[in-house]
């Protein structure tokens, strides 16, 4: 029952605010949907630990739930919960200046419960075929939220993005179907299942041409869903666009679960054909990523668009972690996922404040000393990009050391310094270009914010929560994660 | 799991697919807009015979089940509505390609070409036809360079769905009794989900751009 409510809950919140007419309604029912998730997906990360690292598993295995994706599961419901608390201030305000209709409005409350339920199906399913028409119903729902505002700008950004997604998927539906094809023949005469789990077991009699194909389309078509360069260039366009709760999703957790369905390819991959393959094609396209994210931060001029290229540096450092296949580097992959999850929302968050007040994200035209006009945001603002940028005494700082020490440990001392050298261009851009915004006069023409309790909540409970998990991380927290370790790298 | 050898059910099967293929290049030339979306109802119509084939001859029942999906979808359902759309939104017919016809032509046969050299050591595993695997790849591949070479949304699209085709007829050309049914069903209302939203969204361009050229969203840059 538990991973069937955990999808339904948000799929039926969705249907409902469908037909609910208060405001306050379709606001509450959001929120009250995602504490349900949370506290569901809690259970089901203790049940996990009960069962001792075995799967949940329901309706005869096609809902399966091990170790990684209860920690997925917990990521998504606290982004979410986040999300639908910020989305209430940010969205009456929007409401009140007329930059949504009546008709927006209600389509925000409707599709953000779906795209979560289509996130949470990615990381429940077992059928490798329904995991990618999830990642779809995932692309699908969120378009629309991209393309809200209706200006010339977002459509264009949902333009690519669903263009580009879309391309990326039929190539990973390629993948997928290499993938079940691999296995016929090696089953006996019956129908192979299309089961990962199957799959999983038997990889080693997998053929291994058409498992070699299927990795590369796989991580071609979810490389892009996850904003890997080369082909990331629907991203920075579409968080930018998008309306800031819709970004804090996007970038919080939908990267990371097309980054999930590619490691669900990955550790196949690996069990078939060896370790060094995917690893080192994930390597490199982390990399890659993570070096062409730096420079592009240091020219930005819009808040948000370096959000993004911040977004697209951080799922290269989880990608290299994974590729490097050391018990060190995935843990701090998986733990990276984590703080990452709580410090980016954030930021999105203080980004849409900040586009409330002075409409508009360009660095020049908001100026400087926002201290002053708005000292609530600027201060969380604050706290998360010294967070983001990964200096004490917050968790990316403990996951970024993880991972550098894991490499240093492997054989991958080169890559190090690779993963160095972009952190430190990453860390003077972000830093530079938010002291200049919070920091220094300002021109003292704006009124002074004016935020709300619920505004407040939605920007430091996660930031607080990033704190409490820094300094002390649950030993069933971390058993979850050593458990989801084993997996990625293919132990019992 | 080989099924029996047919000979002439994998006559046929090569056959048709080599009349998607056809129907593909025969998208690159045409330059009218409902045209372009009437080849692809005849290629789907293809697909679904391909699928019906297989079905009869290596007695898969639930193959008939892909090939009445395909039927319904994409040879009347989409087709129908995406001509509804462009009634609708009043477009010119004409589309204006980037690359001059001959040109794409040479283009399409390199790329077919490139198909056959990367299928060449998998047709091994190919259960049903001929090159039925390079032809699915060459769909695909031509699929991109219509959506690089079309600068109307719905043509972008209408290569999108294409490219779909091709991973279909790969579908059935190396598993032989398609996928479980519950993925195919699931990718077939995964098509008709997308392609209206995608409507939703052609719709909006037309809107605020008074146009569905898709050279003119170019505002945003890195």
């Amino acid at each position: 029952m538990l991973l069937i409510s955990i999808l339904c809950a948000p799929f039926v919140v969705g249907l409902l605010c469908l037909f609910a007419r208060p405001h306050a309604l379709m606001e509450s029912l959001n929120i009250a949907g995602f504490v349900t998730v949370l506290i569901l997906g809690v259970k089901l990360f203790k049940t996990v630990l009960t069962n001792n690292g075995n799967a949940v598993t329901q309706w005869n295995e096609f809902l399966r739930a091990d170790a990684l994706s209860a920690w997925m599961v917990l990521l998504i419901a606290i982004v979410s919960l986040a999300t639908s608390l910020y989305a209430v201030r940010y969205f009456r305000r929007e409401l009140a200046n007329a930059t949504v209709t009546e008709r927006r409005f209600r389509e925000f409350y409707v599709l953000t419960p779906l795209f979560a339920a289509g996130m949470f199906l990615v990381v429940l399913a077992n059928n490798l075929g329904v995991m990618w028409i999830a990642v779809e119903a995932t692309a699908l729902s969120s378009v629309l939220l991209v393309a809200l505002y209706n200006r010339k700008t977002s459509l264009e950004a949902a333009w690519k993005y669903v263009m580009l997604g879309g391309l990326g998927l039929v190539l990973a539906l390629f993948g997928t179907i290499f993938t079940y094809a691999a296995a016929i023949g090696k089953t006996g005469g019956e129908m192979p299942s299309f089961n990962w789990s199957r799959l999983c077991g038997m990889a080693p009699q997998l053929d291994h041409h058409l498992i070699t194909l299927a990795f590369i389309f796989a991580l071609v078509g979810y490389g892009t869903k996850a904003g890997l360069a080369p082909m990331h260039t629907w991203l920075p366009d579409a968080h930018s666009e998008a309306p800031s709760p819709t970004s804090a999703m996007l970038s919080g957790v939908s990267l990371k679960i097309a980054v999930y369905a590619l490691v669900r390819f990955h550790i196949i991959t690996t069990a078939c054909l060896g370790s060094s393959f995917s690893s080192n094609l994930l390597l490199g396209f982390g990399l890659f990523s993570m070096l062409l994210a730096g420079p592009f931060i240091l020219v930005q001029q819009n808040l948000k668009r370096m959000l993004a290229y911040s977004s697209l540096e951080h799922v290269g450092l989880i990608f290299v972690a994974v590729g490097m296949n050391a018990p060190l580097t995935v843990f701090g992959a998986l733990l990276h996922m984590g703080y990452h999850a709580l410090t980016k929302p954030v930021l999105f968050f203080a980004a849409g404040n900040i586009h409330q007040q002075f409409h508009t994200l360009d660095f020049q035209r908001i100026g400087s000393g926002l201290v002053r006009t708005m000292p609530v945001t600027a201060f969380l603002l604050g706290l998360a990009a010294v967070a983001v940028s990964g200096l004490p005494p917050f968790g990316l700082f403990v996951s970024e050391l993880t991972v550098l020490a894991g490499s240093f440990t492997s054989n991958y001392a080169w890559a190090s310094v690779v993963i160095l050298i972009s952190l430190i261009v990453v860390f003077c851009g972000v830093l530079n270009k938010l002291a200049g915004l919070l920091l220094g006069p300002s021109d003292g023409e704006h009124a002074r914010e004016t935020i709300s309790v619920s505004n407040i909540a939605a920007m430091s409970l996660p930031l607080g929560a990033l704190l409490v998990f820094t300094v002390w991380l649950p030993d069933s927290l971390r058993r979850l994660m050593e458990l989801a370790v084993n997996i990625i790298r293919g132990l019992p | 799991m080989n099924p029996p050898t047919s000979e002439s059910a994998a006559h046929v099967i090569t056959l048709l697919a080599s009349l998607m293929l056809v129907l593909q290049l025969l998208l690159v030339v045409q330059r009218m807009l409902v045209a372009n979306i009437r080849v692809f109802a005849f290629q789907s119509l293809v697909l679904a015979a391909i699928a019906a084939v297989v079905g009869y001859a290596y007695e898969a029942p639930h193959v008939y089940v892909v090939a009445a999906l395909t039927l319904a979808g994409k040879v009347l359902f989409l087709p129908w509505w995406l001509e509804r759309l462009v009634r609708q939104i009043k477009i010119e017919q004409e589309i204006d390609a980037f690359v001059n016809m001959p040109a794409s032509m040479l283009i399409c046969g390199a790329l077919t070409l490139l198909a056959y050299i990367v299928a060449r050591p998998i047709t091994s595993l190919e259960r049903l036809g001929n090159n039925t695997l390079a032809v699915a790849i060459a769909l695909m591949l031509i699929g991109f360079f219509l959506m690089i070479n079309r600068r109307k949304a719905i043509t972008q699209v209408l290569a999108l769905l294409t490219m779909e085709n091709g991973v279909m007829l790969a579908a059935i050309a190396l598993t032989t009794y398609g996928m479980p049914l519950v993925v195919e069903i699931g990718i077939f209302f995964h098509v008709v989900i997308a392609v209206m939203v995608l409507g939703i969204l052609v719709f909006r361009i037309r809107e605020t751009f008074a146009s569905m050229d898709v050279s003119k969203l170019n505002e945003l840059k890195w």
